[in-house]
């Protein structure tokens, strides 16, 4: 009890009230934060609009006679994508301390697990198009802009990622003191993982509900 | 106050400054969007109950949740006021604290505006049927 | 104290000559097109504005000449709906708010004691895009084809089979395009702002004129997502038959409103906002003091900032809502004229307590404040619902909103022009000239649209393109017009004294106002580099603080002259503690490249030319691929473990 006083008076202290927080991050990670800031808010606005529609349509959703959507493809992207992440994270860590072989590891392999993820969304496609296309109803059109405009930004981070490897391929590009592009592209990259989840939720899991 | 604090100390203590900042408009953001979409939602369905719920209390839990976070933002504000002024008064002077007290002035006033708009719409909850257009 | 016989008084010959080697440009037609100095750009922003500000009048003007008498025919009614729509499109987003950029990208790096901005080839970009996306818009007008639906471009008159042609596809194309520049702009002009203060600049010391073009900055990034969303989406209910404005596809035509409004309400504190930083940067020079209530402003600045997020539902209150939720809303947009408020009357109290400098800039700035606050009292008659829905869509709101435009946003941008031209030219302004632009100006304001409240109050609906003469709306019409032609005269001596003031006006010096903030203690016009001794700042008004200045004479120390290359000074986001000195990106055709192949990818898209668009977008990848390729440096100095 006394310890954990002393922890909150240390902590609202004078001196501890008045540290500099956030301090010290590079331009270029403030750039990318608000890129993503503002990339995220596109997403809201996106996902607001497919619920506002669904609720101003009318108890059947989806509409005409269209099935719920089905879960398993959906799940195994989730599968590929959201731990693709983990692969990045080694890799900058790596490249903070000068190992550029964990940078190229860790980079090919986040490729993979996109690419695969593409692949995938490609077979999601091909099965659903014979069901529904995006001018069919609004639904149709919800469902292919919210997922497209996402593997839209898959590729975006598949770009960088694959720039990020060609330019760590021919060397003197990174290293224990620079390291600052790996960094945003791995802010974008995580960004896109998490996005997903909110796309799974939204468009696959919420019409069961 | 005498030993120094620890790095841990140190980042909670930067970051709870940022709550008395921006909490109160963090919380008013929740607020309106939780408020606005649950009246929508339910109306829109044609019910005023929500999971079981009257409305009118899920909607009153909209207000009173973060009419709190709100009054917890106001203290730290005006903790930090009151620890930057002692400290002035015992005759630092540092930017930081300069800073700190500044932020902490516009902290208190954010945290009173929000705390208004919270409450006006804790009265709109009370007076208004939540159904009717 | 300071001067220690070890420290030189002031800087070397040979360091200015280093500086001026790194950062001149030669003045070479390359360099006009590779220049990503932030002086350049940001002038480059003041004259494409006003340029497009000029286009748009002239469109005013001839819509207030066809309007001068009942029933004439000086426009046809689809002539005269591509006038109102690109007049308000333009002036919103071709004018106010690039305007306001263009101070902001003079001024900002200036302000806060910097080389430059944060992305100084951002910002090189986001000009060329602001420019070709105006260019885009502009052109499809002698075509026939430019949009014409007002300029909030309501569905389902936006729909394809409501309004054929490309006029909608170039608002949409258009829209989409210019947010590339404004959002990357406002990136730059937050990280600019976090970073990049001179040493000793905590918040506590930040100039208002700054606060508020990052606020803006803010709330740029999170609402012009929601006017993005509203276009693409209208460009593909349009192009590729989706349905998400379209009730027959299950569709819902308020989406348009509400994704609009999300935007629209921000955006109108996004055009005020800078506007009223220039109002505070201008006060302590004609008062000879700071503004009274420091945070209090702060505190303002922030809140509308944050608030107006939360007020958008006001402009739909007619689409049946609950009475409940709406008032949610309605206690944020009660709320929020606190905190103008507050602003108001920290100016009027540094008015009564200062001295006042009765100048040009200061006129317009008591222009602006009678003008702005007479709209806001218009606005707030909005608030009874009764009143709102008798007067909306009638000339009232065209009133109402042309007194809080241009109270808010055009006499700021016109005092800032008077106060920063010496700055920006290094010349001083004719004095007479000034004062009759002023008095035409707002005579003219007010002759023109004092009366549109009368008549809008008699019923005269907005965008009707004329008006039966048995109305009764003749004379306050006819009024109007003349009005409309004083202000334009006015505006025409504004930019003739600009132009006399380049070509003869006396030499200003660097300080010609005894401003307070940091601009005022660089050259006018600037060096390259902006300041030869970075500044140590010691207070919220620099310039009139002899431990600031002495910083840059006696005090001057070799980590804040940094001559050796292009190089300027980061610091630390809230206390300003120095970092490390960065090197700043040479000039470079990249920006131009970049923002030429955009303009083909929307062209194409325009056009239908989709090939050429997927085309397009492989060259944008490519150019920005290559724009970012690092260079090659050896393995010790990136640090590579063996
Ligand atoms: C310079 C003098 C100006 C004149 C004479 C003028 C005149 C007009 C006229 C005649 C209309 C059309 C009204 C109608 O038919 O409904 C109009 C609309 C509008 N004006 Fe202005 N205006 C001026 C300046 C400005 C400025 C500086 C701004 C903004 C910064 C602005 C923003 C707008 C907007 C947003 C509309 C509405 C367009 C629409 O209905 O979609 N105007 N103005
Ligand atoms: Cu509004």
């Amino acid at each position: 009890m006394t310890d954990r006083g002393g922890v909150v008076a240390a902590a609202t202290g004078v001196e501890a009230l008045t540290t500099e927080e956030p301090v010290g991050r590079p331009t270029g990670w403030w750039g990318m934060v608000m890129f993503v800031a503002t990339e995220a808010t596109l997403f809201a606005c996106l996902l607001g609009s497919y619920f506002y529609l669904r609720f101003q349509h009318g108890p059947v959703w989806p509409p005409d006679g269209i099935d719920k959507p089905k879960l398993l493809i959906p799940l195994v992207m989730t599968g590929v994508l959201v731990p693709s992440s983990l692969p990045v994270v080694w890799a900058e860590h790596g490249i903070r301390r000068g190992q550029r072989w964990r940078l190229r590891a860790g980079l090919a392999a986040t490729l993979v697990m996109g690419l695969s993820f593409m692949a995938l969304l490609v077979i999601e496609y091909r099965e659903d198009l014979t069901h529904f296309t995006m001018t069919t109803n609004v639904y149709g059109s919800l469902f292919y802009v919210i997922t497209g405009f996402h593997g839209l930004h898959v590729s975006v981070g598949l770009a960088m990622i694959g720039w990020l490897l060609a330019a760590s391929l021919r060397g003197g590009s990174f290293g224990s003191h620079r390291h600052e592009r790996v960094r945003n592209a791995a802010i974008y990259w995580h960004f896109v993982d998490t996005v997903w989840v909110a796309i799974l939720f939204t468009i696959y899991l919420s019409p069961r509900l | 106050m005498t030993a120094r604090p620890g790095p841990h100390a140190r980042l909670t203590g930067g970051l709870l400054l940022w709550y008395g900042v921006l909490g109160g408009a963090a919380a008013w953001a929740v607020h309106l969007i939780a408020a606005w979409s649950l009246d929508e939602l339910a109306c829109a369905a044609k019910s005023e109950r929500i999971a079981g719920v009257p409305l009118w209390q899920a909607l009153s839990v909209a207000v009173f949740v973060p009419g709190v976070a709100t009054v917890g933002s106001l203290l730290v504000a005006t903790l930090v006021l009151r620890r930057t002024g002692q400290a002035r008064a015992a005759g630092a002077h540092d930017r930081a604290l300069e800073r700190s007290r500044m932020l902490a002035v516009v902290g208190v006033w954010a945290n009173l505006l929000f705390l208004t708009i919270i409450a006006l719409g804790g009265v709109a909850v009370l007076v208004f049927p939540p159904c009717q257009g | 104290m300071s001067t220690t016989t070890s420290t030189p008084p002031g800087i070397g010959r040979d360091d200015l000559a280093r500086l001026a080697e790194h950062w001149d440009e030669p003045r070479s037609l390359r360099a006009w097109f590779t220049t990503v100095d932030h002086k350049k750009i940001g002038r480059r922003y003041l004259v494409t504005a006003a340029f497009f500000f000029v286009l748009a009048g002239l469109s005013a003007l001839v819509m207030r000449t066809q309007l001068a008498r009942p029933e004439s025919g000086v426009l046809s009614p689809q002539e005269y709906n591509q006038l109102f729509t690109m007049h308000g499109t333009a002036m919103i987003f071709l004018f106010a708010t690039p305007m306001l950029f263009g101070f902001g990208n003079f001024l900002v790096p200036l302000m806060i004691g910097s080389r430059d901005m944060a992305f100084p080839r951002l910002n090189a970009f986001g000009y060329w895009v602001f420019l070709f996306a105006g260019l885009f818009m502009w052109a499809s007008l002698p075509f026939g084809a430019a949009p014409n639906n007002g300029w909030f471009a309501y569905a389902p008159l936006n729909q394809d089979q409501h309004n054929p042609g490309l006029h909608m596809d170039v608002y949409a194309l258009g829209l989409l395009f210019l947010g590339i520049s404004t959002t990357s702009g406002a990136i730059n002009f937050i990280v600019t702002a976090l970073k990049l203060r001179a040493p000793g600049m905590s918040l506590n010391r930040v100039p208002l004129f700054v606060w508020a073009i990052v606020a803006t900055a803010f709330m740029v990034v999170f609402a012009l997502p929601a006017l993005n969303t509203d276009n693409a989406l209208l460009f593909l209910d349009r192009r590729f038959d989706t349905h998400f404005f379209d009730p027959g596809g299950g569709g819902n035509v308020l989406l348009w409103q509400h994704l609009f409004w999300i935007f629209g309400h921000p955006d109108v504190y996004i055009i005020v906002m800078p506007g009223l930083g220039i109002v505070s940067a201008v006060l302590p020079a004609f008062t000879r003091r700071g503004v009274v209530g420091y945070p209090l402003i702060v505190l303002a600045i922030v809140a509308i900032s944050i608030v107006s997020f939360g007020v958008w539902v006001h402009h739909m209150f007619a689409t049946g809502l609950p009475q409940l939720s709406y008032s949610f809303f309605s206690a944020a947009s009660t709320i929020i004229t606190i905190p103008s408020g507050i602003q108001i009357f920290a100016w009027l109290a540094t008015m009564m307590l200062g001295r006042l400098v009765l100048r040009t800039p200061l006129l317009f700035v008591i222009g602006f404040i009678v003008t702005f606050v007479l709209g806001g009292f218009t606005g707030a008659m909005f608030a009874l619902t009764a009143f709102d829905q008798q007067v909306t869509d009638s000339y009232f709101v065209v009133a109402h909103f042309h007194y809080v435009l241009l109270g808010g946003a055009l006499f700021p941008i016109l005092a800032g022009i008077y106060f920063w031209l010496p700055k920006i030219t290094g010349r001083m302004y004719h004095e007479g000239l000034g004062r009759w632009a002023f008095w035409l100006v707002f005579t003219g304001m007010h002759v023109t649209f004092f009366p549109m409240h009368l008549y809008g109050l008699f019923g005269m609906p907005r965008r009707v393109y004329t008006y039966r003469s048995d109305l009764g709306w003749d004379v306050g019409n006819l009024i109007s017009s003349i009005g409309s032609y004083v202000l334009a005269l006015g505006l025409l001596l504004v930019l003739i004294g600009v132009v006399h003031a380049i070509r003869r006006g006396r030499p200003a010096g660097p300080d010609p106002w005894a401003g307070d903030s940091l601009e005022w203690s660089a050259a006018s016009p600037p060096e390259a580099y902006n300041f030869p001794v970075i500044p140590r700042v010691h207070s919220l008004h620099p310039t009139w603080d002899e431990r600031t200045a002495e910083s840059t004479t006696t005090g001057a120390t070799k980590d804040r002259i940094l001559s050796e290359g292009k190089r300027t000074l980061f610091t630390s986001e809230l206390d300003a503690r120095p970092e490390r000195a960065a090197q700043m990106p040479e000039p470079s055709f990249k920006p131009l490249v970049l923002a030429g192949v955009l303009l083909v990818f929307f062209t194409a898209l325009l056009l239908g030319a989709y090939p050429v668009a997927v085309a397009a977008v492989l060259a944008v990848a490519a150019t920005i691929a290559a724009w970012l390729w690092p260079p090659r440096r050896p393995d010790e100095e990136i640090g590579i473990a063996s």
